[in-house]
C-alpha cells in the first residue's frame, strides 16, 4: 500500500548569522503515514515538531530530503490541490479577527469552492464540522471575542470543514477544557477511521495513548522513537524522554495510565 | 450566516455604488460658477465646456483616485494585518512624491504636467524595485518584509522630500508644499482615460481575490494551508496596490486619510469580508474624494481648498469618533 504521506530524510536548519553558527533543528526524519494512520507526534519544547508539521504541510522547503504526497512531490502540488489532500492547523494564527466563526470555518473550503458563493455542498460541510467541533452555538460571533478554547474549536472545524485526506494538527487540544480534548481526540480518531490519516502534536501523554494508534517521538534532531500505541502503552523506556518524573501504571489489560511524581 | 449571504453586504455595495455613480453625475453641476441648464443642453459655450472639460473630467479623477486610494488601503492592511496601513506605507506613494517634487524642483514642471507625472512615476518606480528586491532576498517574501522595506524607503523619501525642499527657490518651494498636500485638477480626457483603464484593472484583479485577502487576515501559515500560494499572492498585491497608489499620487499628489478611513468605516458599520470591504471602499472612497472636491470648490469660491486639505479635515476627527464608539 502506498502511503499517503512519506518524508525521508527530511533536514531544516536555522541560516546562519554573522558571528553565529546555523543551528539544525531536524535532520533524517524520515517516515509513512498510511490511511487510517492516527499518530501522536511528541517531544520537549524545541525538539522540532512544529517544524516537522511545516514541512509536511509544505508551509517550510526542507533544506534536505522531501515529502511525497500520494507519491508525487509535494512541490509539483498547486497550492489548492495540495489543500484538498492536506490541512494544516497553525500552532497559532492571528486571533484578533472580526470575521465570525462561520465565515472562518468556511475558509476551509476555500480550495473546494469554484465561486464566491458557497455552494450547497460548502455550506453543508461547514454546518457539519462545526456541529462536530461544538462550535455551532456561536457561529455568528466574531473569533476575536471568543475565548481560546472557543476559538481552537473553530479552526479545528475550519480544516474538518477542509475534508483533506490528512489532517495536521499542531496542538489541536491546547486552551480546550477536559471534555472538549477527549471529544476532539475522539472525533479525530473516528474521522481517521473512516478513511484519511491525522498527525497531531500533543503534550498529553495519556491522550495520546489512549486515542491515538502510533506515537512518534522527537529527540535530539530527530525521530527517537516511532512505535504503534499499544508497545508504547506497554513500554516505560519512551517516557525517560519527556520526564525523570513519569511514571507508567497499568489500569487494565492492554491500557496503561502514566502517573507524575 | 455570513455577512456576504445575508444580502447586508450585497446592501452596500449596491448602495455605494449608486453613490460613486451618483455622484459622478450631480457633482459636475457644483463650482464656483453656476451652471445654465439651457445652455449646457444645448452645449453652448462657456456651460458646455467647462462642465465637460473642466468639472467632469475632475470629478472623474476624484472618483477613481478616490477609489484606488480607500482599495489600496484596505487591500494593504489586510496584507500587513496592521489597521494602520494605507496606501503609503509600503513606500511607493512616498517616492512618487520624491519624483514629483524633484520635477517641480527643476522646473519641469513649467510647460505641462507631464514633467511632473514622469517623475513621480520614475520615483515610483524606483522604490517598487528596490523593495520588492529587498522583501526577496530572502527565499520567500512575507508581509514583515515587505512592511520593513517599505518603511525604510519611505523615511528615506521623506528625508529626501525635505532635502529637495530646503534646496529650491521660493517659488518652487510653494509649488511643491501646494502639491504635497494634494487636490485635483482638470485633467486632459487621453491620460484620464489611462488612468481611469489601469485602475479599473487593477481594481478587478484585486478585488477579484477578495476570498484570498479574507484568508490572509488569520496569517500566512492560515492562508497557505487554505490553498493559496502566498508568496505569489503578496507580490500580486505590493504590485497591484502599489500601481492604483503611485498612479493615483501622481495625478493628485499625496491625498491623505481615504486610504485609512474608508476601509475601517466599512469593517466598523458593515463586515470584516474583503469580498464586501474591498468594493465598498473602492466606491466609497472614490464618492468621497470627490464630494471633498466639489465641497473645496463651492466653500470659499472663487478661492478653492484643496482637496487633500478637506479630506484631512474631515476624516481625522471622523476616525476618532469612529474609533471612539468601537471600543
Amino acid at each position: 500500500m502506498t502511503p499517503i504521506l512519506s518524508a525521508r530524510g527530511l533536514a531544516w536548519r536555522v541560516a546562519a548569522r554573522r558571528g553565529t553558527p546555523g543551528t539544525t533543528i531536524v535532520e533524517g526524519v524520515s517516515f509513512d503515514l498510511h490511511a487510517g494512520e492516527f499518530v501522536a507526534l511528541m517531544g520537549r519544547n524545541g525538539a522540532g515538531k512544529s517544524t516537522v508539521m511545516d514541512l509536511l504541510a509544505g508551509l517550510r522547503r526542507p533544506h534536505e530530503g522531501a515529502v511525497r504526497l500520494d507519491g508525487r512531490s509535494l512541490q509539483d502540488w498547486t497550492a489548492p490541490a495540495r489543500a484538498r489532500r492536506i490541512a494544516h492547523l497553525p500552532q497559532a494564527v492571528r486571533g484578533a479577527s472580526p470575521m465570525t466563526a462561520a465565515e472562518i470555518v468556511m475558509m476551509g473550503r476555500y480550495a473546494h469552492a469554484g465561486g464566491w458563493r458557497p455552494s450547497v455542498a460548502d455550506r453543508a460541510a461547514v454546518a457539519h464540522a462545526m456541529h462536530e467541533c461544538g462550535c455551532a452555538r456561536y457561529r455568528d460571533r466574531p473569533l476575536l471575542t471568543l475565548s481560546g478554547g472557543e476559538r481552537q474549536r473553530v479552526l479545528l472545524a475550519a480544516c474538518i470543514a477542509q475534508e483533506p485526506a490528512v489532517l495536521l494538527l499542531d496542538e489541536p487540544s491546547t486552551f480546550l477544557d477536559v471534555d472538549q480534548q477527549l471529544q476532539t481526540f475522539a472525533l479525530l480518531r473516528d474521522t481517521v477511521a473512516r478513511g484519511g490519516a491525522c498527525i497531531a502534536v500533543t503534550h498529553d501523554i495519556n491522550l495520546a495513548l489512549t486515542f491515538c494508534s502510533r506515537v512518534i517521538v522527537l529527540a535530539e534532531r530527530s525521530i527517537a522513537r516511532d512505535m504503534d500505541a499499544r508497545t508504547a502503552a506497554a513500554d516505560d523506556g519512551w517516557l525517560g524522554a519527556f520526564s525523570p518524573r513519569l511514571r507508567r501504571i497499568a489500569v487494565s489489560e492492554g491500557q496503561s495510565w502514566v502517573a507524575y511524581r | 450566516m455570513s455577512s456576504y449571504e445575508s444580502h447586508r453586504g450585497l446592501r452596500w455595495i449596491a448602495g455605494t455604488a449608486a453613490l460613486f455613480v451618483g455622484a459622478g453625475l450631480l457633482l459636475p453641476f457644483a463650482g464656483p460658477a453656476p451652471l445654465d441648464l439651457s445652455r449646457v443642453w444645448s452645449r453652448a459655450a462657456p456651460d458646455w465646456p467647462i462642465l465637460i472639460h473642466l468639472r467632469l473630467s475632475r470629478t472623474l479623477l476624484g472618483l477613481f483616485g478616490g477609489g484606488a486610494l480607500g482599495l489600496a488601503g484596505s487591500l494593504f492592511q489586510t496584507m500587513l494585518r496592521d489597521t494602520l496601513a494605507t496606501p503609503y506605507t509600503l513606500g511607493v506613494s512616498t517616492g512618487a512624491s520624491l519624483g514629483a517634487v524633484v520635477a517641480i524642483a527643476l522646473n519641469w514642471h513649467a510647460g505641462s504636467v507631464w514633467g511632473v507625472w514622469a517623475g513621480a512615476l520614475a520615483g515610483a518606480a524606483l522604490v517598487l524595485l528596490v523593495v520588492s528586491g529587498a522583501a526577496s532576498w530572502r527565499r520567500e517574501a512575507s508581509a514583515v518584509t515587505l512592511l520593513l522595506a517599505g518603511v525604510a524607503m519611505n523615511s528615506v523619501c521623506s528625508a529626501l522630500i525635505l532635502l529637495v525642499l530646503g534646496l529650491s527657490g521660493v517659488s518652487q518651494t510653494f509649488s511643491i508644499a501646494r502639491w504635497l498636500i494634494g487636490s485635483l485638477d482638470a485633467i486632459a480626457y487621453v491620460p484620464l482615460a489611462a488612468f481611469m483603464a489601469i485602475v479599473s484593472g487593477c481594481a478587478v484583479m484585486i478585488v477579484g481575490r477578495a476570498r484570498e485577502w479574507n484568508l490572509l487576515s488569520l496569517g500566512e501559515a492560515w492562508a497557505g494551508t487554505r490553498g493559496t500560494d502566498v508568496p505569489r499572492l503578496l507580490r500580486f498585491g505590493y504590485l497591484g496596490g502599489s500601481v492604483m497608489a503611485a498612479l493615483t499620487v501622481a495625478v493628485t499628489g499625496p491625498i491623505g486619510f481615504i486610504g485609512l478611513m474608508v476601509p475601517h468605516l466599512i469593517r466598523v458599520r458593515v463586515t470584516a469580508d474583503d469580498r464586501v470591504v474591498m468594493p465598498c471602499a473602492f466606491f466609497l472612497g472614490g464618492a468621497l474624494l470627490a464630494s471633498c472636491d466639489a465641497l473645496g470648490r463651492v466653500l470659499l469660491a472663487p478661492a478653492e481648498i484643496p482637496a487633500g486639505a478637506i479630506t484631512a479635515c474631515v476624516g481625522g476627527p471622523y476616525l476618532v469618533w469612529l474609533v471612539r464608539q468601537r471600543t
